[in-house]
């Protein structure tokens, strides 16, 4: 074969489809085939109806060979939980989650999913349908002004108005969801649309010339000689190094690339509540957890450090509270990120590089051993061990009542960092962040920038669709799993052996918390003392073969071997010390140095008496 | 101090709102707005004056090179005075 003929047969490497007739629900359906989605997860209604049918069709027509369906559609009780349940499976695969909704209530449900994955940079598509293009702006049934409302929170919404484009715009979707900081991107698809008898071609997408040329520089931007020089210089002049990796690590893909770097220079890590995963946090150069509710001993440490290397991090309030007073000893603080609004914008920094993580990790590496940089950290390195050793985390280890830092212990004897674990919001989410081991990323599933109450369950539930053979743990509180109790029944209708655990002590702990400390005790609407509500009976109603409570301290680690080892779906309520507090605590307007460690965390200084002066940062 | 801004946008639905939705979203409060044609038909270039200082103002232009319409956004006045 000569290279003219193999050009020509490259270039008329057509989709076997194309010139095809389809309607505009059946390209839909097959962008996403095209894409590889392996599961969909929405709610069904009037204005997606043809969507849905297109879908039902091309599973019919498109058996896998054991006989499953290409593209199943898992059904939520609520579209909230469709979405939750995309970003789950998002977070544990690194694809980009589907979902598929109706208009009105069904696009709005989705509003809190896709705000929270925004804030997490999760790349969604969302698919909802909209009233049909001649009724919208009239006040119809179900109808929303969803692409105002979802512009707002997304990475970027589409409105197809134009048939013509639904293609390329579905397809648009996808690359925007996944490129450059990920995101999630809605495309809101009037009923009318979805009927058009449309071409298939198979290839093509929207122009969207500004979007792909900044990409396209943030991309091929690469470190140069004088930038590694610079780098290193600072470095090599630092006595005391910090790594603060945050978020941006998973989603990159540079936890290899970040170990490599550390094996190379020995800086200690320490990450934030994204960046959980990124570094094994088994490691002796792990700190572990740093920011308000972060290890006394990772905020020791950046007190102390006298260089940051911030990676895929953004100093945001629960890490930085107080910006200026965040590292004060740092005389030189390095940042990377994908996305050029985050360098400088909390905390002014002394050297940055906007592009790719992994990249620029391998390019330091290289050019670091190269010119022969082996920073002498030994004083450093027992500094720190030090810390770790002296600030340990702890609790009360003698109290009669379960300590949820011992449920979470219990947990992490069996998992030892390779559950997939998920969350809800509060307490019970800081505990699980400081007591489990975290060795790999992509087992960490939690609400971070958005505090989304509810999200652990619908999150799990995605993220055993991902990982069908892994084991997963929702980490619940009885007031998070209360917002999504309705997606019970989606783990016993799809026969999900996920793990749901419910630390419950009997209220918004958290929030009873802040009262305690900022509103001298008065419990304002977070005490749940006098609901009747019997989760294990709930449970069971929506069909789990295995619930129990656990309310006595010696019964904790046969209950929780037997309740991991069970095969199928299984619920496991602890009622836990309800006045378990999360230690330590850098309150809001305070510094690392006035964290409170509590009774059991050995301080190194006395911290200042929280007044009850109202927060302006909750 | 006043800064305006030159923004050329794509013509797409929900574009001039996704802009002015993020000076408000990010707390910025836009003094006047300009939207005019230019020769492209699916390009509008926005005109638009702020009152801010200037570490707000580059973080607010960084912010709105991220929306996915933007084509380019301009600060005439300090590309002049560089």
């Amino acid at each position: 074969m000569n290279a003219q003929a193999l050009k020509a047969e490259t270039t008329t490497d057509r989709h076997p489809l194309a010139g095809q007739s389809m309607s505009g629900a059946e390209v839909i359906v097959q962008v996403l085939a095209d894409e590889g989605v392996g599961v969909l997860f929405g709610y069904s209604g009037g204005a997606i109806l043809p969507v849905y049918d297109a879908v039902f069709r091309h599973n019919a027509e498109h058996p896998r060979a054991d006989g499953g369906e290409a593209m199943p559609l898992v059904v939520p009780a609520n579209e909230q939980g469709a979405g939750f349940m995309a970003a789950g499976y998002a977070r544990a695969s690194g694809k980009v989650g589907v979902a598929i909704v109706t208009s009105g209530p069904g696009a709005t449900n989705m509003v809190t999913p896709v705000r929270d994955s925004m804030a997490d940079s999760i790349p969604l598509v969302v698919i909802c349908g909209q009233v049909g293009t001649a009724a919208i702006g009239s006040d119809a049934f179900q109808e929303a002004p969803v692409s105002n409302i979802m512009g707002a929170c997304a990475k970027h919404v589409f409105l197809v108005t134009d048939a013509s484009q639904l293609e390329a715009t579905v397809r648009t979707a996808f690359t925007l969801a996944r490129s450059g900081r990920p995101g999630p991107v809605v495309v809101d698809v009037p009923k009318d649309v979805q009927n058009a008898t449309l071409a298939w071609h198979g290839s093509g997408e929207l122009l969207l010339a500004g979007y792909r040329a900044r990409l396209r520089a943030v991309e091929q931007s690469a470190l140069g000689d004088a930038d590694c020089a610079a780098f290193f210089a600072a470095l090599m002049r630092a006595e005391r190094p910090l790594i603060y990796a945050g978020g941006g690590v998973i989603a990159a893909g540079a936890s290899a690339a970040l170990r490599a770097f550390v094996d190379a220079f020995g800086l200690p890590v320490t990450t934030t509540l994204m960046g959980l995963g990124g570094f094994d946090s088994t490691d002796p150069l792990a700190l572990h957890l740093l920011g308000m509710h972060g290890t006394a001993y990772a905020n020791y440490a950046v007190d102390d450090c006298d260089f940051v290397l911030a990676l895929g991090a953004r100093f945001d309030d629960r890490v930085a509270g107080v910006p200026d007073r965040f590292a004060p000893r740092a005389k030189f603080i390095a940042q990377v990120d994908i996305d050029p609004a985050e360098i400088g914008k909390v905390k002014a920094v002394d050297w940055h590089h906007v592009g790719p993580l992994v990249r620029a990790l391998e390019r330091l590496t290289a050019w670091g051993r190269a010119h022969g940089h082996q920073p002498r950290l030994a004083a450093w390195h027992a500094h720190v061990a030090k810390l770790k050793r002296v600030h340990a985390m702890n609790y009360d280890r003698a109290s009669a009542l379960i300590q949820p830092y011992a449920v979470i212990e219990a947990i992490n004897r069996h998992t030892r960092g390779n559950a997939i674990v998920s969350t809800g919001v509060g307490q019970h989410q800081m505990w699980a962040a400081q007591y489990f081991d975290f060795r790999a990323p992509r087992h960490w599933l939690t609400s971070g920038s958005m505090g989304t109450m509810g999200f652990g369950l619908p999150a799990a539930i995605g993220a055993q669709f991902a990982h069908r053979d892994k084991l997963v743990i929702d980490i619940d509180g009885d007031a998070s799993i209360r917002m999504n109790l309705g997606e019970l029944e989606t783990v016993t209708t799809y026969e999900l052996p996920v793990k749901v655990v419910v630390l419950n002590n009997v209220g918004d702990g958290m929030v009873r918390q802040w009262q305690k400390l900022y509103f001298k005790g008065r419990f304002a609407a977070s005490d749940k003392s006098l609901h009747r509500k019997d989760f294990v009976r709930a449970a069971q109603a929506d069909g789990f073969a295995w619930a129990q409570r656990l309310e006595r301290n010696e019964e904790l680690e046969a209950t929780v071997a037997a309740f991991l080892a069970y095969p199928g779906p299984a619920f496991l309520e602890v009622m836990i010390d309800p006045d378990a507090g999360v230690y330590p605590m850098v309150g809001p307007g305070a510094s690392y140095a006035q964290m409170i460690t509590g009774d059991f965390i050995p301080s190194r200084a006395a911290p200042a008496a929280p007044g009850d002066s109202p927060s302006h940062m909750f | 101090m006043n800064h305006t801004l030159s923004i050329l946008l794509q013509n797409e639905a929900g574009a001039l709102v996704r802009v002015a939705g993020l000076f408000a979203a990010r707390g910025y409060n836009i003094d006047t707005l300009t939207v005019a044609a230019t020769h492209d038909p699916a390009v509008s270039r926005l005109t638009l004056s702020l009152q801010c200082d200037e570490a707000a103002l580059g973080q607010i232009l960084q912010q709105t090179r991220k929306l996915v319409d933007v084509l380019q956004v301009a600060h005439p006045a300090a590309a002049l005075a560089a």
